[in-house]
């Protein structure tokens, strides 16, 4: 009841300022407002509380730079800000307040001479909230601004205790507008009011004195309690609307971290925005997996949304909390199906790559898959499987029969959608006699080793004469792996340009080190096309980052360094240039795709074998292209390289395989081995090789050679 | 419900004489800032090299051309130079430097005329004396800015004027010696980005177009670990505590330092720059607490054993008991209140310690006594920091 006598009061006061003479009104106006934005402070003031800690780290975050990681902070040591949310002595703050882990925390109540002892409840993982609890009654409650009403422009203030140390006075406050609503995935209000660790944890508060949320520092590119940290008093802050914390207020209070709610599935292609929600993969034991969910499926409507694309889904996802449960409803061949009560999860199973335990010969039209190598005492091995059988039919022993297997791409198809232990059956064409048997094999998880060595032919050299018909009916995007270009529609009329090379019998390809410029940007990269170019063999593509801080290997030299390699298995190099000096920025991974899709056009390429190397902070920018591009790369070798990122999960249906390497006396080899054990626990495939007596030199011999046995086997299953 | 419309209705309040009045009326800033603008001078001065601006803002504050701005590395010079609203470039000389409140005056100087000598011009300026006598800004008072950020401006053109909220009214430094920074009296803190290169010397005035304090320089706050925008009130005042050997007694003694006063000595030439002694206070009273083994950067400050017979024992201290708060300041970890103890303390004085025991917070009454001959049991040294 005070509050609204307080507001009628200022009403009034705002309502004469419409008797005044015009020319005095905007100055009115503005002192109206002026006052009215104090006495919204003043009204939530005393459920502002001051948080202090003691202990902790010095700088939280981060720790690795590299291109797109989240910078190292700072942790200041001065108090942070929280919000009352229960009068029995509940108050909820930002977890950036606590991502140093300070040992202690205490609580100062404004009016309140004494600290309390603070204790943290529980975390909110996904909105970044701490739930602290302290001994103490009858504490002020703030009132929430109804969700709904908040509008774009409405004023915002934003408070906090950091500034002031003395919680008896007003809080600090900064003051600007509702920027946007729903952001972060549904999660947040967006202000241009300044937001920083000085109000980190404290309300953002409208000018009736209601509070919109909670201030959190948050980014769409990067989750934890730190991210967002960077952009801090840069124009755009973020809340938790109050509305929902008091939401999920009860299950805080039981103690329970809350995580965010996934589904467990993957989509088909990299265009979230335009492609339609059709599943790619399925992590399993994920949500996804539990409800049945299948490869293929289409979604059409979550809780009764529409889904148009992956990029809603997302939003429509992004607020659930683990244990939420959704009603799905999809298309699955041209049946709609519902499925009710999907619980999300919390945490997601990690895809692991399932291994049959050989290479297949590449282009080879089939039908059937050659055999090129088999990995000795692999389940190939012990089915009894031999060089230069071929692979005609293969199907889980579960199934009711087995498929016929086109071409390379098929059995690569076949085995992604397939986990370790999974006994199968394959139908084999021996390459003695013409036999034609079935033999049975489990599939184990992808092995570290890499073939002593490799028997060459790789490839069959049809890949020309083995690309689908251009009219055919066959579904495009369900071959990943075939050769030859991206963009179907350029591509056809150069197939038949090569066609016409081969009649000549010499193609007219120019070879060797080429220079080119990116007419758009330009920008310069090369190219490095082997002498024994034929456009009927496909080609793996690497692509070379150089370190921009040392003087590394770079054009001409790479090309030297792999020209037997590119020549004898079949390789094209290319190589693009960083912008700056200081190293290579996340943003530049669009323009260098740019420079990769062109050469993917231009020549007859194997895009099971496309992979981003580099060395030192090149290398670092090649697990970035490589997690980042994953619609196109397939492999990342580094040389003396830090991952600058988290890594983003393993998914069936876009393959990454990593090849890691530092020199012992690399004073970052401890941080090089952390990047490896990270890749390793999210189950991606890993081939780590340590250098002797070498710094931040690039491979040596042996390890060369071990590198281009990875390479030469990205296409393995 | 009473509230919900009050919102709606104070909305509609505050559109109408937006929406129904002429452009120029709706905008009293612009008038505002043309006023203040020839009250201001851009500075050029020493500098231009490794992160050190050679361009600065100050404030007229006589008709002469008496212009307060901050005590930067700028003046340094005998080549000091200001441009004014309408273009006119002239020399000018400082008069008077206080790092006690990082202000200096600096007077144009005509060609041909001695400094003392007035200059003949009559400028518009600021009351510095009658600024000085206003009540000081709250909280969330709207306020403008008006600075040569980025060195935008040149000769004739106008600074640039940003409009905040005075965000808090607090102080910078002195709480923990947290900055490297001489001004240890309140500051205004400002919600806008006002203190970027070329800003330092910047006017902060209120939307009556009072003068309310000189924008500061970049620095980052530890406390937050953020950058700071602030400005130094025009009614600063610090009390300074220095030592004085008198009859060959060391007598402690407290000089307070103004910024009325430097700027009316200081226009006459008469300010005289107060000379703190290095050291302040006493080298820190001995406590007798024992910490636990300091290896962290902020090892968090328990009690690991007491000396007996010791301050500490006599209040009352016991093993795992964790220092949290000295005289009302957060003690963040063992470093820190070993720093405090050194920089605040002496023999003799009593301190107000909180403890946390248990879930709860006692308070202890330490007198720290004088160091003992003997070296104590020291503290290992902290670990080396990671770069």
């Amino acid at each position: 009841m005070i509050a609204c006598f307080t507001t009628r009061r200022l009403l009034i006061a705002v309502a004469a300022t419409l008797l005044a003479t015009p020319a005095s009104r905007a100055a009115d106006v503005n002192e109206a407002t002026e006052k009215a934005m104090k006495a919204a402070s003043a009204k939530v003031a005393p459920s502002v509380v001051k948080i202090e800690t003691a202990g902790g780290a010095e700088v939280v975050g981060g720790g690795k730079k590299g291109p797109g990681g989240p910078p190292a902070i700072r942790k200041g040591t001065g108090p942070t800000t929280g919000l009352v949310v229960g009068t029995d002595g509940f108050i909820i703050t930002s977890a950036f307040n606590f991502a140093n882990k300070p040992s202690d925390i205490f609580v100062t109540i404004p009016g309140r001479p004494q600290r309390l002892v603070a204790k943290i409840v529980a975390n909110d993982q996904t909105r970044m909230l701490t739930l602290l609890k302290v001994d103490a009654k009858d504490l002020p409650m703030p009132d929430a601004f109804p969700k709904a009403g908040i509008d774009i422009g409405q004023w915002s203030l934003a408070l906090g205790r950091t500034s002031d140390p003395d919680a008896d006075h007003p809080p600090s406050m900064s003051v600007g507008i509702v920027s946007a609503t729903n952001r972060i995935w549904g999660k947040a209000i967006q202000t241009d009011a300044k937001t920083s660790p000085v109000n980190y944890g404290g309300p953002l508060v409208a000018i009736n004195g209601q509070v919109y949320g909670v201030i959190v520092p948050a980014s769409n590119r990067a989750e934890g309690e730190t991210a967002g940290v960077d952009v801090y008093d840069g124009g755009i802050g973020f809340a938790v609307p109050l509305e929902d914390i008091m939401g999920v207020l009860p299950r805080l209070k039981t103690g329970q971290d809350l995580k965010r709610g996934l589904l467990g599935i993957n989509p088909q292609g990299t265009d979230a925005y335009n492609a339609s929600p059709i599943i790619g993969a399925i992590q399993p034991d994920s949500a996804a997996a539990r409800a049945g969910m299948l490869v293929g499926d289409k979604i059409l409507e979550v809780d009764g949304k529409k889904i148009p694309n992956f990029s809603t889904l997302q939003h429509v996802l992004g607020p659930k909390y683990e244990g939420d449960e959704i009603t799905i409803k999809l298309m699955r061949g041209d049946k709609e199906q519902e499925l009710k009560a999907v619980k999300l999860v919390g945490t997601t199973t990690a895809y692991v790559n399932a291994f049959l335990g050989l290479l297949p010969m590449r282009d080879d039209p089939g039908p059937g898959v050659e055999i090129r190598y088999v990995y000795p005492k692999s389940p190939a091995d012990l089915a009894g499987l031999k060089a230069g059988d071929r692979v005609m039919k293969l199907a889980p022993v579960a199934a009711p029969a087995l498929s016929p297997i086109q071409n390379r791409a098929a059995l690569l198809g076949a085995l992604q959608r397939l986990s370790p232990g999974t006994e199968i059956k394959i139908e084999v064409k021996r390459k003695e006699g013409d036999k034609v048997e079935t033999v049975t094999a489990k599939l184990v998880p992808a092995p570290e080793t890499l073939p002593e060595k490799l028997p060459l032919p790789s490839s069959a050299g049809k890949a020309i004469e083995g690309q689908p018909k251009p009219k055919g009916k066959e579904p495009k995007d369900k071959d990943p792996f075939s050769p030859g270009c991206g963009s179907e529609g350029e591509d056809e009329p150069k197939k038949d340009e090569k066609k016409d090379e081969k009649k000549d019998d010499k193609p007219k390809v120019e070879t060797g080190f080429i220079k080119r410029t990116n007419e758009a940007l330009g920008r310069e990269y090369w190219v490095y096309i082997p002498e024994n170019y034929d456009a009927n063999k496909s080609y793996g593509l690497i692509v070379w980052f150089h370190d921009t801080t040392e003087a590394s290997k770079d054009g001409a030299q790479v090309g030297r360094t792999f020209r037997t390699v590119c020549e004898d298995h079949n390789f094209i190099l290319v190589g693009p240039k960083a912008g700056g000096k200081d190293g290579w920025v996340p943003s530049e991974t669009e323009i260098v795709m740019q420079d990769v899709k062109t050469v993917l056009g231009q020549y007859t390429i194997d895009k099971a074998r496309v992979v981003a190397h580099g060395q030192g902070n090149g290398g670092q920018m090649a697990f970035y292209v490589g997690f980042n591009a994953r619609d196109v790369i397939r492999g990342v070798g580094t040389v003396g390289a830090v991952l600058g990122t988290n890594p983003k999960e393993n998914v069936a249906n876009q393959p990454l395989s990593f090849f890691i390497s530092g020199g012992d006396k690399d004073p970052t080899l401890k941080d090089i081995k952390e990047s490896k054990d990270l890749l390793i626990e999210r189950r991606f495939p890993v081939v780590y090789r340590e250098m002797k007596e070498s710094g931040k030199e690039y491979f040596d011999r042996v390890t060369f050679d071990d590198f281009v046995a990875w390479l030469d086997s990205l296409d393995r299953v | 419900m009473m509230t919900r419309y009050g919102t709606l209705i104070l909305a509609a309040v505050l559109a109408v004489p937006f929406t129904a009045m002429p452009v120029r009326a709706a905008d009293p800033f612009n008038e505002l800032a043309e006023k203040t603008n020839q009250k201001m001078v851009k500075v050029f001065g020493a500098g231009g090299f490794s992160r050190l601006n050679n361009y600065g803002t100050g404030i007229i504050i006589s008709p002469d051309g008496h212009i307060l701005t901050v005590a930067s590395q700028l003046l340094d010079t005998s080549e000091l130079v200001v441009h004014l609203y309408d273009g006119q470039r002239l020399k000018a000389q400082v008069l008077a430097v206080e790092p006690e409140l990082d202000a200096a005056i600096i007077k144009i100087r005509v060609e041909g005329k001695k400094i003392e000598e007035p200059t003949g011009l009559n400028l518009a300026y600021f009351d510095f004396a009658e600024a000085a006598k206003k009540p000081l800004a709250e909280t969330g008072d709207w306020v403008l800015a008006l600075t040569n950020t980025f060195e935008i401006a040149l000769r004739d053109e106008p600074l640039s004027l940003q409009r905040g909220v005075v965000m808090a009214r607090t102080k910078l430094a002195g709480r923990r010696g947290v900055f490297e920074f001489p001004y240890t009296g309140d500051v205004y803190v400002v919600d806008a980005i006002t203190n970027n290169p070329g800003a330092a010397g910047g006017a902060l005035i209120n939307r009556k177009g009072d003068l309310l304090g000189v924008i500061g320089r970049e620095i980052k706050n530890s406390l937050s670990d953020t950058w700071m925008n602030y400005a130094i009130p025009v009614q600063a005042k610090v009390d300074i505590k220095i030592k004085e050997t008198v009859k060959d007694k060391e007598e402690e003694k407290t000089i307070t330092v103004t910024m009325p006063d430097f700027v009316t000595q200081g226009m006459q030439g008469k300010y005289r720059t107060v000379t703190r002694p290095k050291t302040t206070v006493g080298e820190g009273g001995y406590h007798g607490i024992v910490f636990v083994p300091n290896v962290l950067d902020r090892t968090p400050a328990y009690v690991e054993d007491v000396v007996p017979g010791s301050p500490a024992a006599k209040a009352g201290f016991r093993p795992d008991d964790l220092v949290s708060f000295v005289d009302g300041e957060p003690i963040a970890s063992i470093n820190v209140f070993n720093a405090w103890i050194k920089k605040n303390t002496r023999s003799g004085q009593v301190l107000r310690v909180e403890v946390r025991r248990g879930e709860a917070l006692q308070t202890l009454e330490l007198t720290l006594g004088a160091q003992p001959t003997r070296p104590q049991p020291t503290q290992p040294a902290p670990m080396p920091k990671t770069p």
